[in-house]
């Protein structure tokens, strides 16, 4: 793949010495979706906070345009063009919904365009237009992950990380947020989408990468979609 | 062959305090009282560590405990007359009292566990930094009912000609005796049982472990040292007074603690007598005239600023302490 | 009756001087989960600027105090850097060393015996309003107070930068990966805090004109004690708190019988520790909700 936007080469991620990830290698071209799925405790959310500069690795490489994060604090790669959208949405719920959208300005490269940006939000995202000074503790669980991924996209990233966007929600309401993915991916922006319920991002990513006890097991294309005993399978390390 | 290797954990606190303990008699006699001093600094310190090491929660009150033993081990030994002289409006009871030396340092030690007992029951609910905030406002208040009630002491005024028997025998033994019992606590089952709760709470209480009871214990047990350190104190100043007994005190021995390592033993020793052998060397460099008897050693001048610059890079740049906390273990030879 | 509305007004000045320390220790806890001890020595610093400066036109003397405030608070912003990843315990203890240390300083420079600051002496003449007699420092501190403590408000409330630093005290971790910069906002709220330092410490200086090298230590210990109190996860219980221990120790300090009054200290305390039996995290504070909106 010739000039990827994202490159994880030989990553090692170690809590306390004990190994979360292992050898791992992936691509991600531009204007991809990636997906990155895998049971609980298998390294995603780890690799994602890794890009993120949260956690040091211990050994290999991520590069982001060529360049390497490596010893890059957060708020460098942010404004640098990654943004991400933790698992479990992580918005402040004593503030209101606005306030919640200026701290995504946060990590803009510049100020220029904020207001268009905003404005492109808004549009795809409702509870951003209609709540505005709603605390967002009191947003249901799918408006928070409009929220939450509209916070991360007026940051103007190229590349943007999801972390289990379905986590939590009604089936229904999964299939907005996968709509609002779709038109965000058709806008040009990069996604790497974590998921532990593996059905979403599958259908959904150009590739999808199975994750398992710290190693790839396995490359599906939306084609496994129904495959699950092949998916389960990875799972399960066989 | 266990049994040696834990014993071998307290020989390293024990011989340096020995070691202090003989050389100050080859110095000159104003360093040897900087060499005494040091020694009940370390008594103080190792009391202060069995509750703060162990438990984990920071108190700032031990002082208190310093202080009434001091009071009461001085209040005991000086002549009637003196002390209706200094408060004619003092108990019967104090004013009459009058024992020996030892006798002295055993009330002390029961006044300061005592005390402690009292303030712990309600306390010791409380961690964090609302334990710190209250245990400080233990020491402002025993501080201002010692300085004020002239009923139970000689208030704002300095107690003095309290016979000076801490002898470096004294000085030595006693802060031996207190390493002795602070390890002996620290190795058995409720030391041990206080350690682990205080590292994971929710998991102690899972188990069943009352948090509250074995902290009380804890806090009693270090209140009496404290107060035993108080009497050597006070015996070997001849004399006390409120303000020595309060917040520089309290800073300095809290400082020692940290900056040797809060949680071991070898910690607290090497803090209380590195930070002494500090504050002497530049008193000596100062082109020191020894310090008279009754004047507390917290420095002055330049002094203060050197010490206060070396405590706090040794904190801001070793915030585990120079001991990190361990023990050191002594192999003996065979 | 006059008596106890004098009271109340006084003790309402002790305490919004004692808001405006809280409010400062207040707010660099919330971005740095440190509670700086030394805080009481920028109050001491900004004193004998005052002090040192008070033959000159008091545009200087003010301009100087809080010049030497906000240099002081930057250099701890440096200082503390180290401090950022360690235990509660060593923090205090550590920002307790350099307090005293800072008092040694100022004992080695200065001298145990005090200076005078002599600023705005005009302040201490009295004005009658009704039946009451109030010295003029009374209403500017009450003034003085709610005017900084509304702005700090409007700050943290209104403007990115007060926005960033309330959402690094509710959850540092989430402003982190939003590219909020740790070192920008702490040193923001060192700076505010300076601000709010210096202004208390003009107001204080008028009605305790005497300088000594302890002088901030003596007024931040029951100003922490009330942050402590109050509840120190949201600021405005933390504030609260401050003004709460100002106000407790003037109506205590009138109330009190004469020979009782010595033991004014003893009954504040007590109070204190009550209060934490009762509601450890806090008088004002509400369960485990970090810095609200204001």
């Amino acid at each position: 793949m010739p000039d990827p936007l994202l490159e994880i080469r030989g990553l090692e991620l170690r809590y306390a010495g004990v190994p979360a990830v292992r050898g791992l290698d992936f691509r991600v071209g531009r204007g991809e979706v990636v997906g990155l799925v895998g049971p609980n405790g298998a390294g995603k959310t780890s690799t994602l906070l890794a890009i993120m500069g949260v956690v040091a690795p211990h050994k290999g490489e991520i590069l982001h345009a060529g360049r390497s994060l490596a010893g890059l604090p957060t708020d460098a790669i942010v404004r640098s063009g990654v943004a991400l959208v933790p698992e479990g949405r992580h918005i402040f719920p004593e503030l209101t919904v606005d306030e919640n959208l200026r701290l995504g300005l946060v990590g803009r490269r510049s100020r220029d365009r904020a207001d268009e940006d905003v404005a492109r939000v808004a549009e795809l995202f409702p509870v951003v237009r209609e709540d505005r000074d709603r605390p967002a503790g009191l947003l249901s669980g799918g408006q928070q992950q409009q929220l939450a991924i509209a916070r991360a996209l007026v940051a103007q990233p190229d590349l943007l990380l999801l972390d289990e966007p379905s986590l939590g929600l009604a089936p229904a309401v999964v299939d907005d947020v996968f709509d609002a993915l779709a038109e965000i991916r058709e806008s040009g922006v990069t996604i790497l989408l974590v998921e532990q319920r593996a059905q979403f991002a599958v259908g959904f990513a150009d590739r999808t990468h199975v994750l398992a006890n710290g190693e790839l097991r396995l490359t599906l294309t939306p084609a496994d979609a129904q495959d699950t005993a092949r998916i389960t399978a990875a799972y399960f390390g066989s | 062959m266990k049994r040696l290797a834990t014993g071998s954990q307290l020989l390293a606190p024990v011989l340096l305090l020995a070691l202090v303990g003989v050389l100050g008699n080859f110095t000159s006699r104003s360093v040897q009282f900087q060499f005494r001093f040091a020694l009940v600094m370390a008594t103080i310190v190792i009391a202060l560590y069995v509750f703060i090491g162990n438990s984990g929660v920071v108190s700032f009150g031990h002082v208190s405990f310093v202080a009434v033993g001091a009071f009461a081990a001085g209040l005991t030994t000086v002549p009637e007359a003196l002390k209706l002289s200094l408060s004619p409006d003092l108990f019967p009871l104090i004013a009459g009292a009058e024992v020996g030396n030892a006798v002295s340092l055993v009330l002390a030690a029961a006044v300061g566990g005592a005390f402690a007992f009292l303030v712990g029951v309600p306390l010791m609910r409380l961690s964090g930094l609302s334990a710190g905030i209250a245990t400080f406002a233990v020491l402002v208040i025993t501080n201002n009912i010692l300085r004020n009630w002239e009923a139970i002491g000689p208030g704002a005024r300095t107690l003095s000609l309290v016979p000076e028997t801490t002898s470096f025998l004294q000085a030595t033994c006693g802060a031996i005796a207190v390493a002795v019992v602070a390890f002996a606590y620290q190795r058995s089952r409720f030391g041990r049982v206080l350690r682990a709760s205080s590292d994971d709470a929710a998991a102690a209480q899972g188990a069943g472990i009352e948090i509250h009871r074995q902290r009380l214990l804890a806090f009693t047990l270090s209140g009496a040292l404290a107060g035993f350190a108080g009497g050597l104190l006070v015996h070997l100043l001849g004399s006390i007074t409120t303000q020595q007994v309060y917040l520089d005190l309290a800073f300095v021995t809290l400082a020692m603690l940290v900056i040797g390592g809060v949680r071991s033993l070898w910690g607290a020793v090497v803090g209380a007598l590195l930070v002494s052998g500090v504050n002497s060397l530049l008193l000596t460099a100062e082109g020191g005239i020894g310090l008279g008897v009754g004047e507390l050693n917290v420095p002055t001048g330049t002094r203060l600023v050197t010490l206060g610059v070396v405590m706090a890079l040794i904190l801001l740049f070793r915030p585990r302490g120079l001991t990190g906390g361990r023990e050191v273990t002594l192999r003996l030879p065979r | 009756m006059t008596s106890a509305l004098q009271t109340l007004i006084d003790a309402t000045a002790l305490g919004s001087i004692y808001a405006l320390v809280a409010m400062g220790i207040g707010l660099v806890f919330g971005v740095m989960r440190l509670v700086n001890f030394a805080h009481g020595e920028l109050i001491t610093a900004g004193a004998y600027a005052l002090a040192l400066t008070n033959h000159l036109p008091l545009a200087v003397s003010l301009a100087a105090c809080f010049a030497v405030v906000i240099g002081l608070v930057l250099a701890m912003d440096v200082a503390y850097r180290p401090l950022r990843t360690t235990t509660p315990t060593t923090m205090l203890v550590t920002t307790f060393a350099v307090s005293f240390l800072l008092q040694a300083v100022a004992l080695l420079a200065f001298g145990a015996r005090g200076q005078n600051v002599g600023v705005l002496p005009e302040l201490n003449r009295a004005v009658s309003i009704g039946d009451v007699r109030v010295r003029w420092v009374t209403l500017v501190s009450i003034a003085v107070g709610a005017v900084l403590l509304g702005a700090t408000a409007a700050v943290l409330g209104r403007t990115d930068i007060g926005l960033q630093m309330r959402a690094a005290a509710m959850d540092p971790r989430t402003a982190q990966l939003l590219g909020v910069r740790a070192s920008t906002v702490i040193r923001f709220a060192f700076v505010m805090a300076g601000i709010l330092a210096a202004s208390a410490t003009v107001l204080l200086t008028v009605q305790r004109p005497l300088v000594t090298p302890s002088y901030g230590f003596q007024l931040v210990i029951p100003a922490l004690v009330g942050v402590v109190v109050g509840g120190m996860d949201r600021l405005v219980s933390a504030t609260l708190g401050g003004f709460a221990i100002g106000f407790a120790a003037a109506v205590l300090g009138d109330v009190l019988p004469a020979d009782g009054r010595v033991f004014l200290d003893t009954a504040l305390f007590l109070l204190v520790i009550l209060v934490l039996l009762v509601r450890p995290s806090g008088l004002f504070s509400r369960s485990r909700a970090a810095w609200e909106r204001l």
